[in-house]
């Protein structure tokens, strides 16, 4: 059985899309591959052909490894309501409202439904694609941990830090999260990947090598900046309005399309021999 | 008799504050140096911090202070003639030195240096920087901002007429002084892909790619210039709030980087280190950024600063706790989130949409979109700005404005590209369409660029054809200068600045009449129906009378009806309202200590 999780080193570092991309690299080698979120903080959602309400993003990815969307796919979904509270979605269905002065959730009961739908995910695949939520080096909530280190933990998964260089700071990001993870923790990380590189990436030859010396972590490639939208994730887009997303006719069409594009270009970049080791062994 | 003495008496009986550049010798020291002290009472006060001994043409030792620049700030001549009275006498060495030290204690004679590093960019260092210089400034300071290196297309003109980023102008505003190039030195301008135009010292220098920059410039003159920059800013203020750039921890450039470390070892400056908390992550940035300084560079890092946190922070305490034994820094303080209407400096804030009003004013995203700051003002009108890339988002929108970019040509080009180049033609005399700076050349009818100035082909372009106005880039030439003047049709006051290559000649009426040399000169254009205006004024919105004139030609807009805002007041209170979040949220005392103590 494959797996393989893919962590950010921030919100936004492009976890969402690399995991399409390995979602669409196993699926066109033919294995059957599901995507799986534990939890994800969202007011975007889809609804499965049985009613199940999950994270969009994970929808996408489904139909990046080429199936329907399904419940088990993002079992845990976190709509915030305003005020501070937060209605949790639980295995598709919605389960409580939580939160200012209202009810707490037991985080057992919560990996419990994690563990579950994780493996009657395995059971059916032969590769399981991970992503986290966030960053995994959170310290102030460790505790509270479900959909990074604890789910990584659970999975055995190896695990593959993005970095966004678009901002600045990746070198520093990637080697902070990593050390900042516990040790039994830091040891499911197998590579790293550096995120949206604008420009001629021959400059940052010195830094990977310095930073592979010093984590040990080999560096999975330098992906070019790319603009794969999910629809209705993209908060701008709903800020306007409707139909302006994407051109054509059919909205997931166009997205399968451009995920297939970006998958090609994604070959000259990052090393795909790579991940197969990782995630199939 | 003691003739200096006597000097010394009349000029503190007829205190004149204030450079004299009536003098002959002005300016001795410094350009806008105080001369009401010039000859020192202290003289020769032998400190070897201020002057030194040379051999005179008579061949005798004699005390210099050619390069004391201490006596000549305003702040410390009026102080030290507060305690030094005109005695007949010249008063003991002893009473003399107890005023310096007392003057010296307020106005050290070198300037207390501290530096901002932000794990990323858009940190949120600038306006902490400026918050700085406010709280400093209410302290009773002389302080001035300091960014070695800058890449932005936002820059204004200083009063001497030189180039910096707009960012260190509002930080000067916000340390209530003037903006001057040493505040930045060297200002990167991107033109196209890897190549940027270079600023140096308020002047451009010349374009250069990533490659000669790192490779070329900024190990030799890069760092010759920072440090001029440096020794200017050191004698002449008592705190220098520096800026870093982007991460100081991109271990590909850790060598070649001015911005960052190189500039705080420059200026012997403790540093700390901001990060954002809204992307998630801040403590793995913290402490990878720390932690691949190199040991001698790291024991400069004094506080950290966890900043732009939405909600309840007391959550954070585990972690800041466990950031703070791993790496033996203090976090001096969590800043929440803050509201504000300062002027934007990153481009990535560009997306956003400003403003709530019923009004819809688009602005053409041009690629090369320079000096967008100059559409902030027009947020205090109700108005809200959209950003059009694409012709369906031009629809129904109540004005059409053309920023400044950094390359006319190349953007032009791309106005055609997307379709817009008519779609903007289209809606002449529906709508007021203004150009600013490209945006006025762009409007006209023809841009000639035959020896390939701004594309690399030289050639001749069209316009869109709205403004019976012809630009020429003959010259390798810009004009950098700050100008004032009143609208054309009497309805007020125009203030702004000039940054442009090209020359316009233009055969419609002119928008302003700016003063220059004692007269006054047309400037801009608008055509005969009133509804198409062009002008290379940067700025034009911040006084409210172009504001009120420019809705004003919105159909069916009821002119001048609500009292128009000062942007001037809004930015002040802007900077006092975030003053006061900063300075609420860090531990002020640890942060004065970290400044007085120094490394």
């Amino acid at each position: 059985m494959g797996r393989i999780m893919v962590m950010g080193t921030s919100s936004g570092a492009g976890k969402t899309t690399i995991a399409a991309l390995l979602c669409r690299h196993f699926a066109l080698q033919g294995l059957r591959v599901a995507p799986f979120k534990a939890s994800n903080l969202s007011l975007n959602s889809f609804v499965t052909s049985k009613g199940e309400e999950i994270g969009v993003s994970q929808a996408y990815q489904a139909w990046a490894c080429g199936r329907e969307p399904e419940g088990d796919m993002n079992p845990i979904l976190l709509k915030p309501k305003g005020g501070g509270v937060c209605q949790i979605v639980l295995d598709g269905r919605p389960y409580i409202d939580v939160g200012r002065g209202g009810k707490t959730v037991e985080r057992e009961r919560l990996m419990g439904a994690v563990i579950a739908a994780y493996q009657r995910l395995m059971e059916r695949n032969d590769v399981v694609v991970i992503e986290g939520s966030g960053s995994p080096a959170e310290i102030n909530l460790r505790r509270e941990d479900i959909a990074n280190m604890a789910t990584a933990e659970m999975a055995q998964a190896p695990v593959v830090l993005v970095g966004d260089i678009e901002r600045g700071g990746v070198f520093a990001a990637i080697h902070g999260t990593y050390s900042l993870l516990e040790p039994r923790h830091r040891q499911l990380v197998k590579a790293y990947l550096i995120n949206r590189f604008r420009g001629d990436a021959s400059i940052l030859g010195e830094g990977i090598r310095r930073l592979t010396d010093l984590t040990g972590l080999p560096c999975l490639g330098v992906m070019p900046f790319a603009n794969l939208r999910f629809p209705s994730e993209d908060s701008l887009d709903l800020a306007r309005g409707q139909g302006k997303g994407m051109s054509g006719a059919d909205v997931r069409q166009g997205w399968l399309d451009n995920l297939d594009r970006l998958y090609w270009t994604s070959r000259e970049h990052i090393d795909y021999g790579k991940i197969d080791r990782i995630a199939l062994g | 008799m003691d003739e200096h003495w006597s000097k010394v008496i009349s000029e503190l009986q007829n205190f004149r504050p204030g450079p004299n550049r009536e003098c002959e010798y002005y300016h001795c020291h410094y350009d806008g140096q105080d001369c009401s002290l010039c000859f020192c009472p202290l003289y020769p006060c032998l400190d070897p911090r201020l002057g030194g001994m040379v051999v005179s043409k008579r061949g005798t030792e004699v005390w210099s202070c050619e390069s004391c620049y201490w006596n000549h700030r305003g702040e410390v001549a009026k102080e030290l003639a507060k305690r030094i009275a005109p005695t007949a006498t010249r008063p003991p060495r002893s009473e003399l030195e107890r005023a310096k030290k007392e003057v010296e204690a307020l106005h050290p004679v070198s300037a207390m240096p501290i530096m901002i590093l932000g794990a990323t960019s858009g940190a949120g260092k600038s306006l902490l920087v400026a918050a700085l210089c406010r709280l400093f400034s209410d302290m009773g300071f002389n302080v001035a901002p300091f960014k070695s290196q800058n890449m932005s297309l936002n820059s204004m003109v200083t009063p001497q007429g030189g180039e910096i980023s707009r960012a260190q102008a509002l930080q000067a505003v916000a340390a209530r002084t003037e903006p001057d190039h040493h505040m930045n030195p060297i200002l990167l301008k991107p033109k196209k892909d890897d190549v940027s135009q270079v600023i140096v010292e308020g002047k451009p220098y010349r374009d250069m790619d990533v490659k000669t920059y790192y490779g070329e410039f900024t190990l030799g003159e890069g760092t010759e210039i920072v440090k001029r920059a440096w020794e200017f800013l050191k004698k002449t203020r008592d705190v220098v709030v520096i800026e870093g750039a982007g991460s100081p921890a991109e271990i590909n450039i850790l060598d070649r980087d001015i911005a960052n470390m190189k500039a705080a070892e420059i200026a012997q400056a403790p540093c700390l280190l901001v990060v954002n908390m809204e992307w998630g992550g801040a403590f793995a940035y913290a402490y990878g950024t720390v932690d691949l300084l190199p040991p001698e560079k790291r024991r400069m890092i004094k506080g950290i600063i966890l900043n732009n946190m939405h909600g309840d922070a007391s959550c954070l305490d585990e972690g800041i706790k466990e950031l703070e034994s791993r790496l033996g820094i203090p976090v001096l303080g969590v800043v929440p989130h803050v509201e504000h209407f300062l002027p934007d400096e990153d481009s990535q804030d560009l997306a956003k949409e400003k403003g709530s009003g019923e009004l819809r004013v688009g602005v053409i995203m041009l690629p090369r979109i320079a000096n967008f700051t100059d559409l902030d003002a027009l947020a205090l009108e109700g108005v809200k700005v959209v950003y059009v890339k694409e012709v369906r988002s031009l629809e129904g929108v109540d004005a059409v404005i053309i920023p400044g970019t950094k390359n006319t040509v190349a953007d032009l080009r791309w106005l055609h590209e997307k379709g817009l180049f008519e779609a903007i033609r289209s809606l002449r005399g529906k709508v007021p369409i203004l150009g600013i700076c490209g945006g006025y050349q762009m409007l006209g009818k023809e841009v000639i660029d035959l020896n390939g100035v701004e594309g690399d082909e030289g050639a001749s372009w069209e316009g869109l054809g709205l403004l019976d106005v012809t630009t020429n880039f003959e010259f390798y030439e810009k004009r950098t200068t700050q100008v004032t003047g009143r609208l054309a049709d009497g309805s007020g006051e125009v203030r702004g600045y000039e940054i442009h290559m090209g020359q316009s000649e233009s055969r419609e009426s002119p928008l302003f009449y700016l003063k220059e040399n004692g007269s006054e000169k047309a400037e801009g254009a608008v055509s005969p129906d009133g509804m198409v205006m062009g002008s290379y004024v940067h700025g034009l919105f911040d006084l409210p009378a172009f504001r009120s004139a420019f809705l004003s030609k919105i159909p069916h807009r009821e002119s001048r009806d609500e009292c128009p805002q000062d942007y001037d007041r809004s930015v002040e209170e802007g900077l006092d309202a975030l003053a006061s979040v900063v300075g609420s949220s860090l531990d002020m005392n640890r942060l004065l200590t970290i400044l007085r103590e120094g490394l």
